[in-house]
């Protein structure tokens, strides 16, 4: 007799478990089923190389890492070039290595905010080296746009040329701005550091700035093909 | 109670702070003549907080960038002093605040950044980034082993260079990328807004805020007297 009430006490409670458990699982169904769709859709636009915006997978960051170290120890000689005051200096001793790897970077991770990425990572190490270039993460969001508004993404490797190219000589006005809050254009050290500088000649200026963007390009074919050469040999997979 | 201790390895956060405020307020007062003491004062202030490797290692390279820097300074002002001391200011501040963030580890760096909430796709870039470096070198030792092993002759020749050394090099990059990536997530990392522990805080103690406040009093000073 106590046998049998206990029975029928645990399919009370097993009947009731059952029908807690299928009730929430009508509450949870519908938000499953949309997060499921959410995931579907994400999977389905990080997968479309056409779209301009896609998720950063976890090579993505890994791969734009690994692309601004190189660029960081091959710009090593910046802290000593900040102090050679030529105008343009900077640009010319870093530009090739400035272009070559992240055309290198955005071959390899073609997605909408890969530079930015990259002007991040090297502008965390720039602000050691020398404080004002580490406005070069605005200048990647500047060049960005430019090539976004031109190209619509980086699926054309001329766009990622065009970034490369245009990366480096953007922080030149961030040089004039050094040039005039830094070394004060007053005092005695100015009449010795304006004829060394050449900061004030805007044909100076306009040389060192033709030269620069000339050499940021070199740089970004190089990248370019060599990022080809790779693809070719099917090391450079997407 | 740990805050009331005295630690010889800095906080990272106020190390970063410390640096870059010596960096910018050496190039911003070049000019003063009282800053060569405070240069000083910060390093000794640096080598009594447990920073004295970086300062050893600084201390060469700014002895000899600085004073040629310095020499050019001098005579390209016509024999002024006061242009050379603005130079040696100018890397003495650069490389003192090079000093400071050099006693920072990378981990550490790391731990600090991902305490105060920074996006894991940036803390997760600077650790790599600045583990990477020595990595590098090896790299680029290994892929010119290679070239001297193949005879592929001087790395100053552009065709040499592009087909001997960067083409093996960035493929290697590659190789290394996926690798790495790999081992990554493997060891559960992941990017969005996923939940993740710190394995061993980092807290500021009081020894942090003693630096930090004895590099702004020289600061000041400087500027007053």
């Amino acid at each position: 007799m106590e046998n049998t009430s206990k029975t029928t006490t645990q399919n009370v409670d097993v009947a009731a478990l059952i029908e807690n458990t299928l009730a929430m699982q009508a509450v949870v169904a519908p938000k499953q089923a949309a997060f499921e769709e959410k995931r579907k859709k994400r999977e389905a636009r990080d997968g479309d190389e056409s779209k301009m915006f896609r998720r950063f997978k976890i090579k993505d960051i890994v791969f734009l890492a690994i692309i601004t170290a190189c660029t960081l120890v091959t710009s090593a000689i910046m802290p000593l070039l900040i102090h050679v005051p030529v105008f343009g200096i900077i640009q010319l001793g870093l530009g090739l290595q400035f272009s070559i790897f992240p055309v290198i970077g955005l071959m390899k991770v073609r997605k909408a905010g890969s530079m930015t990425i990259m002007g991040i990572f090297i502008a965390l190490f720039l602000v050691m080296m020398f404080p004002p270039m580490a406005l070069i993460a605005v200048c990647a969001v500047v060049v960005e746009l430019l090539v976004f508004a031109i190209f619509r993404s980086y699926k054309n490797d001329w766009a990622c040329v065009m970034a490369g190219t245009l990366y480096m000589p953007l922080t030149v006005p961030l040089l004039w701005f050094y040039y005039n809050v830094n070394y004060t254009v007053t005092g005695e050290e100015n009449e010795a550091v304006t004829m060394f500088l050449g900061a004030t000649d805007p044909w100076v200026i306009v040389g060192m700035t033709a030269a620069i963007v000339v050499l940021c390009f070199v740089g970004s074919v190089i990248g370019m093909v060599i990022s080809r050469e790779l693809k070719k040999a099917g090391v450079l997979k997407k | 109670m740990t805050f009331f201790r005295f630690k010889t390895k800095l906080y990272p956060l106020i190390a970063i702070a410390s640096s870059l405020f010596v960096i910018i307020f050496g190039l911003v007062v070049a000019r003063n003549e009282n800053l060569c003491w405070y240069l000083l004062g910060v390093l000794v202030w640096l080598c009594l907080f447990g920073c004295w490797k970086g300062v050893l290692k600084m201390l060469p390279a700014f002895i000899v960038f600085g004073g040629a820097f310095a020499g050019i300074a001098y005579a390209s002002a016509g024999g002024d002093f006061s242009a050379a001391l603005a130079m040696l200011n100018r890397f003495g501040a650069l490389f003192l605040g090079v000093a400071i963030s050099m006693s920072v580890s990378a981990v550490r760096m790391t731990r600090s950044l991902s305490q105060i909430h920074t996006p894991r796709a940036i803390t997760l870039g600077m650790l790599i980034s600045m583990s990477f470096v020595p990595m590098l070198k090896g790299e680029i030792g290994r892929v010119r082993e290679a070239m001297k092993t193949r005879g592929a002759g001087s790395i100053l020749n552009p065709k040499i260079l592009y087909r001997a050394f960067l083409v093996p090099f960035v493929m290697r990059l590659v190789n290394i990328s996926d690798t790495l990536a790999l081992s990554v997530e493997t060891r559960g990392f992941a990017l969005g807004g996923s939940l993740y522990s710190i394995y061993k805080k980092e807290y500021p103690a009081l020894s942090d805020v003693l630096f930090i406040l004895g590099i702004v009093a020289g600061a000041v000073s400087v500027v007053v007297l």
